[in-house]
């Protein structure tokens, strides 16, 4: 079929972000969109499928297979078939870092860890029951420490020594840092702390799957080279960080798509999917 | 809404609304002993003509009672049940037969003899070890139950009632057997979820009931066509207590047959007979102690032994759990138990070692005995089955 297999669309809808990414045959990004997520995302995926439509100068109907992941998957109606993020993030990590053989991934509210053997899933931990090890306790930390959550990496660089965060309770530890404020320990020490209590906490997670290299972190909070700096620490690995932390599950959703469509031309089979209609989700639908 | 047989619709009609029939039966002038755990024996009960009823929680109700008597690291579970009896659910019980099931179980049972005061309360001391000397310590403890029991009854615990009652709880869990052979078809002939709502209405009704309702049930699903669907993942769950479908019914609509259990509510309460010994005591303490599987009780440790090999002792203590996943053909478990249930949250890292040792995937997920709540834990089942295929 001409014009087939060209286009795949993976969409990552996630606790606090939403990505879609349109990839062509050949694993280039055609698009990317990365929007907040908010209480609408029953109503946001078409929205943002638009707008990544928009951007790559496509018709809906040019894209061949469109893969649903993270935790609003079920909310993608367009979508051929929802993947579990950890699936796609595990596709998605392994194409930017072929030998990669643990992932970790921390998001705005749950954190996850994989284990990767030749670019396929084969075990997971997840910890989405407690805020600590997740993006929302550095949000929670710098509004209390008065920053931006981007301002965070930069800031700790400076420190030269170190804080030890007592308290693993996101809500304990805003009290524990303002105590240390007041006694006069220097922001950057504090933030520091705070970077590595977070890595100690996501270490502990993966440590369940026996840790082998090479090690990549993904997630928003990947881009804080705090973190990233203690995670090395934490871990005794060099630790490999991909230009767009945040992309690695909707572009695994992507790949798995072109995956199950190859596969299916090869065996000369035909591959169900949705009709290429933009619609608001319905709770009913 | 699907046609199900006289007896599936039975089991789910009594599973929503567990006491109905035993207030029926008291109304009648029968007694109803409420149980805790699997180590209260039934025979002695139903040998009295008393009616042994399974104390469970419900899931779908609040707990607001409960907080104010019991601390943070009590398992929703014995929460919930506690919470029931607390706003007077549990009213229609004459009495209570409790045991040392866990260590929460233990406390909470003394919670409930002070708060809800009740006519009968017997206590039973159940060791945790499976040692000559242990099942003879649990021997002794059945003959105070039976102490206590004749005293309530005003009646005779004899030799020749308490055979027949043991005749008539072996012969339910023959049957309880005879369906779950049923199970190890390909797809299994009656589902995951409709096997905890059978085995939940078994336990909230009198022996005889019990086994009359599992013939039916037997019959139904032999019979009719619309049973569950052929599925690729056919998985075994083991682990805490599990009285309601919403888990069953969220891994089974993630898209497994979920084929055999290793849970108490379900193959720990039936699949060893008591043995008819010259002294029914003896045969009925060793079933209880030492043939329940649940690992409430330790088996580790053998006299005279001071060290032990990690594997053969894994092999020892879960054994078991290979034969059932090569009978009821299982390619995958699922461990899961309750938040703050110590007696299997300790037993996952040593299972999942023997797990992989033998080759059977697994994953482990611990849940918190709230239907809200399933919803991240249905993405782990779904990857579960991604990585396994």
């Amino acid at each position: 079929m001409e014009g087939f297999a060209i286009f795949f669309a993976g969409v990552d809808i996630g606790s606090t972000m939403t990505k879609v990414v349109i990839l062509d045959k050949d694993r280039g990004i055609r698009a990317r969109v990365i929007g907040p997520t908010g209480a609408e995302h029953r109503r946001l995926a078409n929205r943002v499928m638009e707008e990544a439509l928009k951007k790559a100068a496509l018709s809906f109907d040019e894209i061949s297979y469109v893969v649903a992941t993270g935790y609003g998957r079920i909310n993608v109606p367009f979508a051929d078939r929802q993947i579990t993020e950890l699936s796609c993030h595990a596709k998605g990590v392994a194409s930017f870092f072929p030998n990669v053989r643990t992932a970790l991934d921390i998001g705005g509210q749950d954190a996850k860890g994989l284990k990767i053997r030749n670019g396929e899933l084969v075990d997971f931990v997840m910890n989405d029951k407690c805020a600590a090890g997740t993006g929302r306790f550095l949000e929670v930390l710098a509004d209390t420490l008065g920053l931006r959550v981007e301002e965070l990496g930069s800031i700790s660089a400076k420190s030269k020594n170190r804080v030890r965060i007592s308290n693993t309770c996101t809500v304990f530890v805003q009290v524990e840092v303002v105590t240390r404020l007041s006694e006069g320990v220097p922001l950057e020490d504090i933030v520091a702390g705070v970077h590595d209590a977070i890595a100690s906490r996501a270490v502990n997670m993966l440590r369940r799957l026996k840790i082998e290299p090479d090690v990549v972190f993904t997630g928003g909070v990947a881009k804080n080279i705090g973190v990233v700096k203690a995670v090395k620490e934490h871990l005794g690995y060099d630790v490999l960080v991909p230009e767009e932390p945040l992309l690695s599950g909707a572009i695994g959703a992507a790949l798995i798509g072109q995956e199950l469509t190859l596969k299916a031309m090869a065996k000369g089979e035909s591959l169900p999917r949705k009709e290429r209609r933009l619609e608001e989700a319905s709770f009913f639908s | 809404m699907e046609e199900k047989g006289k007896g599936l619709a039975r089991a789910i009609e009594i599973y929503k609304d567990r006491p109905r029939r035993a207030k029926e039966l008291k109304a009648e002038g029968k007694q109803i002993i409420g149980y805790f755990c699997l180590y209260p024996v039934l025979e002695m009960m139903t040998a009295l003509d008393l009616v042994p009823y399974r104390i469970l929680g419900d899931m779908g109700e609040p707990i607001t009672k409960a907080d104010a008597c019991l601390p943070t690291i009590v398992c929703p579970f014995i929460r919930s049940a506690l919470d029931l009896g607390l706003k007077g659910k549990y009213d229609f019980l004459d009495g209570l037969a409790m045991c040392h099931s866990c260590e929460v179980g233990e406390k909470s049972a003394h919670i409930w003899r002070t708060y809800l005061n009740p006519t009968y309360f017997h206590f039973i001391d159940t060791p945790h070890t499976v040692h000559k000397a242990a099942q003879g310590q649990f021997k002794e403890q059945l003959k105070d139950f039976k102490k206590t029991l004749e005293k309530f009854t005003g009646k005779e615990l004899s030799v020749a009632k308490l055979k027949e009652a043991i005749k008539a709880h072996n012969e339910q869990r023959a049957l309880v057997r005879e369906l779950y052979d049923l199970r190890k078809l390909d797809p299994p002939l009656i589902s995951g979820t409709e096997t905890i709502q059978v085995m939940v209405a078994s336990v909230s009704i009198p022996v005889k009931e019990g086994s009359d309702l599992l013939r039916q049930v037997i019959r139904d699903v032999k019979e009719r066509k619309n049973g569950p669907q052929k599925k690729r993942a056919r998985l075994l769950i083991w682990g805490s207590i599990i009285d309601n479908v919403a888990l069953i019914e969220m891994i089974e609509s993630a898209g497994a047959n979920v084929a055999m259990d290793d849970i108490c509510v379900g193959s720990r309460a039936y699949f060893a007979d008591v043995k008819l010994t010259k002294d029914p005591l003896d045969g009925l303490a060793y079933r209880y102690l030492v043939d329940i599987k649940c690992p409430r009780t330790f088996r580790e440790a053998t006299y005279g032994e001071t060290q032990k090999d990690y594997l053969a002792d894994l092999e020892g203590r879960f054994g078991y759990l290979k034969d059932y996943a090569r009978e009821w053909n299982v390619n995958g478990v699922i461990l899961q138990s309750l938040r703050y249930c110590d007696i299997h949250g300790y037993e996952v890292p040593g299972l999942r070692d023997y797990l992989n040792h033998v080759g059977l995937p697994n994953t482990y997920i611990e849940w918190n005995y709230s239907e809200a709540a399933l919803a991240p834990l249905r993405t782990r089942v779904e990857a579960f089955l991604e990585v396994n295929g």
